[in-house]
């Protein structure tokens, strides 16, 4: 939407500008002070805005996506440890303990960026399922993104369930 | 079934129609090729019993509470909303429209008529009536706890129609199956949750589809009919801001993108202007639209898109570009000057107020935590984690990315839109846990459209055969079919047998999410909250009813002008089911009424008097789990009276109660917790009680400790009535002392 200037404009050109232009504040700024004072002589050039190409654009969602879905705002707000830690009741040294126990809605922040991280995966594993079907690539690489794609989307969904069932002793039963 | 002939790869067999063109008796055409469907009507047939078993299955999925319990109200505010709905049942519209409540918030009243959003209440009176004329004679309170899981079957239907909008039929029917059964959902349309998001979500969703529809054909009739949908929300729910703020960035996003258009045009300034008359003929919401932060950037957008209108017929009456690029310069610096000129004005003038608390928070996270101490204090205002996430989505949150791709691969106004709810909606619900509710169709949309494209896919490679030897429709193949004939000819039975088995897993993978759906909704989300149920020691089920006792006890056995004072979680029940005034309620507008109420529970026992007299109070109830383990009982919830209280008195200060940082209530707490009010009203005579086989009397069986202070004398209140598992105790307020 926003006009592109042209670079380093000639002095003709300058001056058809000037007759020809309907801008007010131009005119005013041409009596005062430019007339007096001699405007340098520079090579400026509008910064141009293209938008960025929709690949980009859901690259940086992705991003988005992955800090969202790992709890960051539950991270910054609530300010949770890393890791979790334990004392054994025996012998008195201290475990770690990925996964807060005994609330659906708390984490610590490892254990949502690893959510996370899990979750992406899976996503990105349907996309690899779609390069592999499309027809104009080579039969090597199509075999490879769909073996990719199967395998990231198994993992991503065993992990997920696994890390549910940690979390939630109960779940399913 | 006269015939159309088809020429479609070769599903299609000749029909009886010649022969029943020719003979008209039916009897002899009744023969069992006349039942024969053309793969269009199959279709249809098709489609329309999965919509048909959708709706129904969305209807019963919600029925696990009123199964296992009865046919009642859960939670708190749904009793506000049963209570205004018998009103305006009993006494008219006119009357509920104007009522002013002098039985709750005693003595300021509430004006109900001005401060609620009477969509719900209207929408399930209306259906009572319509009952009613048809001679069903129902109960009100019947319609009620189902209006939440019809108006759930009826937003699967929305739904359907939204997802063959933005991609095809097939997405649409997966994107209802989705949201029929997600969670996220559920947890607030169950039958008995008789609230506001209910039928809002039906508002929300038809609004949405109704605009996208009226930007893809630029009829106006699309356009009116989704300023209709957007009065039906604005009356049902306080979300409609969402919706005032998400169309007009929509618009701004397809201007930037370069997708201006007459049809967008048309569609965004008949919603707007109609919509926002038609907001403000609900009293609560007023002049909001033209006097609140948080509608003005409507109103910039429609001013934008009035400049874009001028700037196209200006290019359009100019024949010279450079002059025209000119003009542009200086209408679009001018344009954006004026606006940002009348919003500083607006705004320094107060006649545009600022942010509300409310949905500044979701801005600004940090906002509520250090500011405002009530919406923190809320449950369900606290950020989410990812396993609420993965609890109420499970495979979404795997096909959401997925079907992001998608979108952004076939770019149309229409994806555009779905990505973008899609986007917003689950950044505010990683913020607050309750927004999860307005992410999930968005959810369920784009994951539809993932899961279809992803089996289109699959399917196609499956009649990949079928297709060479029929040369005709290019549906999924697409290129170069004469390399890609020598090449499946040799790897056919592999990649047939490699999509089978991938259809296979999806197949798998659609039914996980069923299973996890139902179990969740029957474990997590089907509790009513008034009763609660646990497990006995031999594994049988107990329920305790105390709540609905005491509130009985309370209509019963007090006189009808007694005023009760209690947390105001309980407010709405209180005046809904004990027909009792009380001091304050869930609608939370006071807080210095509420911060009065919290020093009075904070505070001694002679300064508390001197504040329960000032407020006429009667009745004192408090609710304890000491007895039964219950943890969300008063004293889990005191230090937040002692924050609120504190936040308007300076004289309740918060380390007062705790003990190095610890909140406890054993032997070593602090002396004023182990004396105030509340303490004392919680644990009045329980340490004589054996709670638990093997440990002393007074164990609190919720903390997990023995209460410090078992010796409890009550001086200016006196113990009325004691719910058999001491779950609400109700305290008399004695009458001052005789002179003498």
């Amino acid at each position: 939407m926003a006009p592109k200037a042209e670079a380093a404009q000639t002095l003709a050109s300058q001056s058809d500008a000037s007759q020809s232009s309907i801008d007010p504040l131009f005119h005013i700024l041409k009596i005062f002070p430019y007339s007096i004072i001699r405007p340098p002589r520079l090579r400026l050039k509008l910064p141009s805005f293209t938008l960025p190409s929709p690949m980009t654009v859901f690259a940086l969602v992705l991003l988005t996506y992955f800090m969202v879905v790992s709890g960051f705002v539950y991270d910054v707000i609530v300010e949770p440890p890393g890791i979790g830690s334990t004392q054994d009741p025996a012998t008195g040294s201290v475990r770690p303990v990925v996964f807060l126990p005994g609330r659906v809605n708390g984490q610590y922040i490892i254990e949502g960026l690893s959510s996370g991280f899990m979750f992406v995966l899976g996503g990105m594993g349907f996309v690899l399922l779609d390069l592999a079907l499309d027809k104009n690539r080579a039969k090597s690489v199509k075999v490879s993104y769909a073996s990719a794609g199967i395998s990231s989307i198994v993992i991503a969904y065993i992990m997920s369930m696994l890390f549910i069932r940690i979390k939630i002793p109960g779940y399913l039963r | 079934m006269v015939g159309k002939t088809e020429s479609q790869n070769g599903a299609v067999k000749a029909t009886a129609a010649p022969a029943m063109n020719l003979e008209s008796d039916l009897f002899s055409n009744f023969s069992f090729k006349s039942f024969k469907l053309k793969t269009k009507q199959q279709e249809l047939l098709l489609r329309v019993s999965i919509l048909g078993l959708v709706y129904i299955l969305a209807f019963i999925t919600r029925l696990f509470s009123v199964l296992r319990y009865e046919s009642m109200i859960h939670e708190f505010d749904p009793y506000f909303n049963y209570r205004t709905t018998l009103f305006l049942t009993e006494k008219g519209f006119y009357e509920f429209w104007n009522w002013f409540d002098s039985e709750s918030w005693y003595p300021l009243g509430r004006i109900i008529g001005g401060t609620l959003y009477p969509g719900l209440m209207v929408t399930a009176a209306f259906i009572y009536w319509t009952l009613r004329f048809l001679r069903f004679a129902v109960h009100i309170r019947e319609v009620c706890v189902l209006t939440a899981p019809f108006f759930a079957s009826n937003t699967t239907v929305v739904a359907y129609f939204f997802g063959k909008e933005i991609w095809d039929s097939g997405a649409g029917l997966v994107a209802a199956a989705f949201i029929a059964i997600c969670p996220g959902y559920i947890s607030r349309s169950v039958a008995g949750s008789y609230d506001n998001e209910g039928v809002a979500i039906f508002a929300l969703l038809l609004t949405f589809y109704l605009f996208v529809k009226a930007v893809n054909t630029g009829s106006l009739a699309w356009a009116l009919a989704s300023a209709f949908g957007y009065f039906y929300m604005v009356s049902a729910w306080g979300g409609y801001v969402f919706i005032i703020n998400l169309i007009p960035l929509y618009v701004l996003v397809l201007l930037i993108t370069g997708r201006y258009s007459m049809r967008l045009y048309v569609a965004y300034n008949c919603m707007y202007v109609l919509g926002m008359l038609l907001a403000m003929q609900i009293r609560f919401v007023g002049f909001q639209h033209v006097q609140s932060g948080e509608h003005m950037a409507a109103m910039g957008v429609f001013f934008l898109m009035q400049v874009f209108y001028f700037l196209d017929w200006v290019k359009y009456m100019l024949s010279d570009t450079k002059l025209f690029q000119a003009f542009l310069r200086i209408t679009v610096t001018s344009a954006v000057a004026v606006g940002a000129l009348a919003l500083g004005v607006g705004t320094a003038s107060g006649y545009i107020s600022p942010w509300t608390g409310r949905f500044y928070s979701l801005l600004d996270p940090t906002y509520a935590k250090d500011n405002i101490p009530i919406i923190a204090s809320v449950s369900e205002h606290q950020p989410t984690a990812w396993s609420s996430f993965m609890f109420d989505f499970h495979i979404l949150l795997f096909l959401f990315p997925a079907g992001l791709y998608f979108c952004f691969k076939k770019l149309s106004d229409a994806t555009i839109f779905i990505v973008m709810y899609g986007l917003t909606s689950m950044y505010f619900a990683g913020v607050m846990v309750r927004l999860i509710l307005v992410a999930t169709p968005a959810v369920c949309l784009i994951s539809a459209i993932a899961v279809s494209a992803t089996i289109k896919n699959l399917t196609s490679l499956l009649r990949t055969k079928s297709k060479t030897a029929v040369a005709g429709s290019s549906k999924g193949t697409g290129g170069s079919k004469a390399s890609s004939k020598a090449s499946f000819d040799q790897s056919q039975p592999f990649q047939k047998n490699g999509a089978i088995a991938l259809l296979l897993g999806a197949f798998y993978l659609l039914s996980k999410y069923a299973t996890h759906c139902t179990w969740v909704t029957s474990e997590a989300y089907s509790s009513p909250s008034i009763v609660l149920a646990a497990r006995g020691a031999h594994g049988n089920r107990v329920i305790f009813d105390d709540y609905r006792e005491a509130y009985f006890w309370l209509r019963q056995n007090t006189p009808p002008d007694a005023k009760v004072m209690s947390w105001w979680d309980y407010g709405y029940q209180i005046t809904a089911m004990g027909n009792r005034t009380v001091i304050v309620d869930n609608n939370t507008w006071n807080n210095t009424h509420i911060a009065t109420v919290g020093r009075a529970m904070s505070s001694y026992e002679d300064e508390a008097y001197e504040i329960m007299r000032s407020l006429d109070v009667d009745y004192v109830l408090v609710v304890f789990g000491g007895v039964t383990g219950y943890s969300s009982d008063d004293i889990n919830k005191f230090l937040w009276m002692v924050r609120i209280g504190g936040g308007v008195f300076p004289v309740i200060k918060e380390p007062d109660y705790l003990v190095n940082g610890d909140y406890r209530v054993d032997k070593g707490a602090a002396p004023k917790m182990l004396n105030c009010l509340m303490y004392k009203l919680s644990y009045y005579r329980f340490g004589e009680l054996v709670t638990e086989y093997g440990k002393p009397p007074g164990y609190d069986r919720a903390r997990g400790v023995e209460i410090g202070n078992k010796d409890i004398k009550l001086e200016h209140l006196e113990e009325a009535f004691t719910t058999s598992n001491w779950i609400v105790r109700i305290y008399k307020v004695k009458p001052p002392n005789n002179r003498w």
